[in-house]
C-alpha cells in the first residue's frame, strides 16, 4: 500500500517538475521580462538621470553581496570592518534619497516619477526606518513603571494591531487629503511611507518587547549596582541584549513589510507590482501574465532571502555566540 | 472596535461635506491648472488601448490621449500632464480631494454619478461609446445577430452581460443557447475549446481578450452593440468653467474630424485661415477671429494646440483601437453621425 502511495506520488511530483520545466523553457514568452527590465527596476524614471536610481540600486547589490561574503573575505584577512560595514548600510538611505530626489548638482525629480524595484526597496526600508525607532519607544513605554506612557503605548498598539493594514493605507492615501486645507499638500509617497511605518511600528514594539521581557532582571539590578542610571541602563545594558533576542521576529517584520508594499498597486503607486500591472495592459504583452508573475515571484524570493540570509549573519555575529563558538 | 470605525465614518463624512461647501466659493480649477503648469490627470494605467505603460514607461492609450489634449489646450502643452494611476473605488475621492484635476478613466456615464445627489462629478461628452458584443470565428459564417440562431453563445453567469443578452435575443425573437461561466478568464477558454459559436463581453473586453489569441485575425466582433457603455472624462461637480473648457477641447476634437483637420495638416489649415478671409467657420475654430477661446478660459487658439499634440478624434481613435492597432475595436457608434455613429458635435460660434 504504502510503496502504491510512494510510486504515485513520485510520478505525480515528476510530472509536475516535467511540466513546470516545460513550460520555463520552452511554452513560456519571456521577452515580456527581458524586453523590460529597466521598467521593472525604475519605472518610468527620466531616461536622462537613468544611471541615478540604477547606481542605487548597484550600489545595495555590490553592499549586499559583501555582507553576505564578509565571513569568508575575513577568514582570508581581507574583509571590512563590520563597523564600516554598518556605516556604508546606514549611508545607503540618504544617498538613495538624494539620488532619487535630487537636489544640490543634480536635476530634482519628482516623486511621482519613481518606479518599479527602487520604489518597493524605498518604502521598504524608508517604513523600517520610522517602525523601529517608533517600535523600540512603545516597548520601552509598554514595559515602563510610568502609568501613562504604559497605557497609551499599549492603546497605540492594540488599536493599530485591530486594524488592517489596507484601511491604514486607505486612510491614508483617500482620506487624509479630505482633512487637510487645500492649500497643504503631503507627498503621497510621504504618506505612505509614514502609513507603512506608522503600523509596522505597533508589531516591531511588540517583538522588542519580548526580547525585553527575555532579558533576566538580575541584569538590570546588576547595572544600578553599577551606579548606572535608568537611561543608561536601557541602553548599554538591557537594549543591546533584546535587541539580538528581537532580531529573528524582526527579520519576520521586514520580510512582511517588503511582501505588504505590494499592496500600494491597489493605491495607485506604481511599485514592482503596480508596473507589471501596466505593463501588462500594454497591448503587445496581453495574456502574458503567467511569465510576468512568475518572474516577479522570483524576484520577491531573491529579495527576501537576501534578506534572512543577511538577518542570520548578524545573528551569528552576536558576541555571546562567538564565545561560545570559540569555546566549542 | 466595529462602533469606532462607524464613528470615525461618520467623522469623515461630516468632514466630505464641509470640503464640499468649502470649494464651492473659490476659483475654478482650470485657473490653478494655468497657473500651476501642469494638469493632474486620473487614468487606469491598466486597460489595453485605453491606458497602459509602453516599453519606454510612458503612458498611451485613448484615455491617456485625452488627458494630452486637455493639457495642450489648457495649459499648452500635452507633455505638462501628471499621470494619476486610479483604481476603480479610489477614481471619485480623489477627484473630490482635489488629488486630480480630472479623471479619465474609462468612467461610464450614467444618472447616480452626473446627479447632485449621487456623486455630484461633471461630465464631459462621451469619447468612447463601449457596449456588450459578441465575438465569433470568421470561418463560421456568422455575419449578424441573426445569424446566431439556435447556436450556443459563452455568457457570465449572474452578470448584467446575461440579462443584456437575454433582453436583445428574445426581443428579437432569435432562440439561442446560453453557456455560462463564472468569470472572463474561463468564458474566453470556453470559448477557445469551441464550446459555443460566440461569447459575449464588453466589445473593449472582447477585443483585448481577442488580442492575446494565437491568431487574433480568425476572430470578428460583430457590428452589433447589445448595451450602452458610454465612457466619458469628468471633473468634480460644481466647477462650471472647467467642464465647459473639457467639453469643448472633445467637440473640438470631433469638430475637426469633421472638417478634415489632421495633426499633420493643421498647419496648413491654419495658414489658409488667415490667408483667407471668407473661411470664417475655419477662422472661428482655429481661433483665427472671434474670441471662442476667451469665453472659455482658454487662449483662443486652443484647438490648434490640442489638434497639433493628439490630431482629431479619429486619429486618436485610429492611433489605439484602429483596424492596424494591437486592440482593434470596430468603430461603429463611435463614427462621426455623417458616417453613421453617433458623434456630433454644436457648432463653434
Amino acid at each position: 500500500m504504502q510503496s502504491c502511495f510512494s510510486v504515485v506520488l513520485l510520478a505525480l511530483i515528476a510530472w509536475a517538475l516535467w511540466s513546470t520545466g516545460f513550460w520555463l523553457v520552452q511554452r513560456a514568452d519571456w521577452s515580456v521580462v527581458s524586453g523590460n527590465l529597466p521598467l521593472f527596476a525604475i519605472g518610468s524614471y527620466p531616461e536622462a538621470s537613468r544611471w541615478r536610481p540604477i547606481l542605487w540600486l548597484g550600489s545595495l547589490l555590490l553592499l549586499t553581496l559583501f555582507t553576505l561574503a564578509q565571513p569568508l573575505l575575513l577568514r582570508r584577512g581581507i574583509g571590512l570592518n563590520s563597523t564600516i560595514l554598518s556605516w556604508s548600510w546606514l549611508l545607503m538611505m540618504p544617498l538613495g534619497l538624494w539620488l532619487l530626489a535630487g537636489g544640490g548638482v543634480l536635476d530634482p525629480v519628482p516623486s511621482r516619477l519613481w518606479g518599479g524595484l527602487v520604489l518597493t526597496l524605498l518604502l521598504t526600508v524608508f517604513s523600517g526606518v520610522i517602525a523601529l525607532p517608533l517600535g523600540v519607544l512603545l516597548a520601552l513605554g509598554r514595559c515602563s513603571e510610568l502609568t501613562t506612557a504604559r497605557q497609551l503605548s499599549k492603546i497605540y498598539i492594540d488599536g493599530m494591531r485591530a486594524v488592517p493594514l489596507i484601511a491604514v493605507l486607505f486612510f491614508g492615501q483617500l482620506l487624509l487629503p479630505l482633512f487637510l486645507p487645500v492649500q497643504i499638500e503631503i507627498n503621497r509617497l510621504l504618506r505612505a511611507v509614514v502609513a507603512f511605518g506608522l503600523f509596522a511600528a505597533a508589531y516591531v514594539a511588540e517583538d522588542v518587547r519580548g526580547g525585553l521581557q527575555a532579558v533576566p532582571p538580575t541584569q538590570s539590578e546588576a547595572a544600578a549596582a553599577l551606579g548606572l542610571g535608568p537611561w543608561q541602563i536601557q541602553r548599554l545594558v538591557i537594549l543591546p541584549q533584546a535587541l539580538r533576542i528581537a532580531v529573528p521576529a524582526l527579520t519576520n517584520q521586514a520580510v512582511g513589510l517588503l511582501q505588504n508594499t505590494s499592496l500600494m498597486a491597489i493605491l495607485g503607486l506604481v511599485e514592482l507590482l503596480g508596473i507589471s500591472q501596466s505593463l501588462l495592459a500594454n497591448p503587445a504583452y496581453i495574456g502574458r501574465h503567467l511569465e510576468v508573475y512568475v518572474w516577479l515571484a522570483a524576484l520577491y524570493w531573491l529579495l527576501c532571502t537576501a534578506m534572512a540570509l543577511m538577518a542570520r549573519q548578524f545573528e551569528r555575529q552576536d558576541p555571546s555566540n562567538l564565545i561560545a563558538t570559540r569555546r566549542s | 472596535m466595529k462602533q469606532g470605525f462607524c464613528l470615525s465614518f461618520g467623522v469623515l463624512l461630516v468632514g466630505l461635506q464641509a470640503c464640499a461647501t468649502l470649494g464651492e466659493g473659490g476659483a475654478s480649477r482650470l485657473d490653478l491648472v494655468r497657473q500651476r503648469g501642469e494638469l493632474r490627470c486620473g487614468v487606469s494605467g491598466k486597460i489595453p488601448g485605453f491606458s497602459f505603460l509602453d516599453r519606454e514607461g510612458r503612458y498611451a492609450g485613448l484615455d491617456v490621449d485625452m488627458c494630452k489634449a486637455f493639457a495642450a489646450a489648457f495649459v499648452g502643452d500635452a507633455n505638462k500632464v501628471e499621470y494619476r494611476p486610479l483604481t476603480a473605488p479610489e477614481r471619485f475621492t480623489a477627484l473630490r480631494t482635489g488629488e486630480i484635476d480630472l479623471l479619465s478613466r474609462n468612467t461610464t456615464f450614467n444618472l447616480s454619478r452626473d446627479a447632485s445627489g449621487g456623486n455630484g462629478v461633471a461630465f464631459a461628452p462621451v469619447v468612447f461609446h463601449d457596449g456588450q458584443g459578441l465575438l465569433v470565428r470568421r470561418d463560421s459564417g456568422i455575419k449578424r445577430l441573426e445569424d446566431l440562431r439556435n447556436q450556443t453563445i459563452c455568457v457570465g453567469s449572474g452578470t448584467t452581460t446575461e440579462q443584456n443578452l437575454n433582453d436583445v435575443f428574445q426581443a428579437k425573437g432569435i432562440p439561442y443557447k446560453p453557456v455560462k461561466y463564472q468569470d472572463l478568464n474561463q468564458l474566453v477558454a470556453g470559448y477557445l475549446q469551441k464550446r459555443c459559436a460566440a461569447m459575449t463581453s464588453d466589445r473593449s473586453q472582447l477585443a483585448s481578450a481577442r488580442s492575446g489569441f494565437e491568431q487574433p485575425g480568425n476572430h470578428q466582433i460583430l457590428p452589433e452593440v447589445l448595451s450602452k457603455e458610454p465612457l466619458a472624462p469628468l471633473s468634480s461637480g460644481g466647477d462650471q468653467r472647467l467642464a465647459d473648457a473639457m467639453r469643448w477641447v472633445v467637440y473640438a476634437l470631433v469638430t475637426a474630424e469633421e472638417m478634415g483637420i489632421t495633426q499633420n495638416n493643421v498647419d496648413a489649415k491654419l495658414q489658409e485661415a488667415i490667408n483667407d478671409p471668407s473661411k470664417t467657420a475655419l477662422r472661428r475654430f482655429l481661433g483665427v477671429e472671434g474670441e471662442l477661446g476667451s469665453k472659455l478660459g482658454l487662449p483662443n487658439d486652443f484647438v490648434v494646440s490640442v489638434l497639433k499634440a493628439t490630431g482629431n478624434y479619429g486619429e486618436i481613435y485610429n492611433r489605439h483601437l484602429g483596424p492596424q492597432s494591437a486592440v482593434p475595436i470596430p468603430r461603429g457608434l463611435n463614427q462621426l453621425h455623417r458616417d453613421g455613429g453617433v458623434l456630433i458635435a454644436p457648432p463653434f460660434q
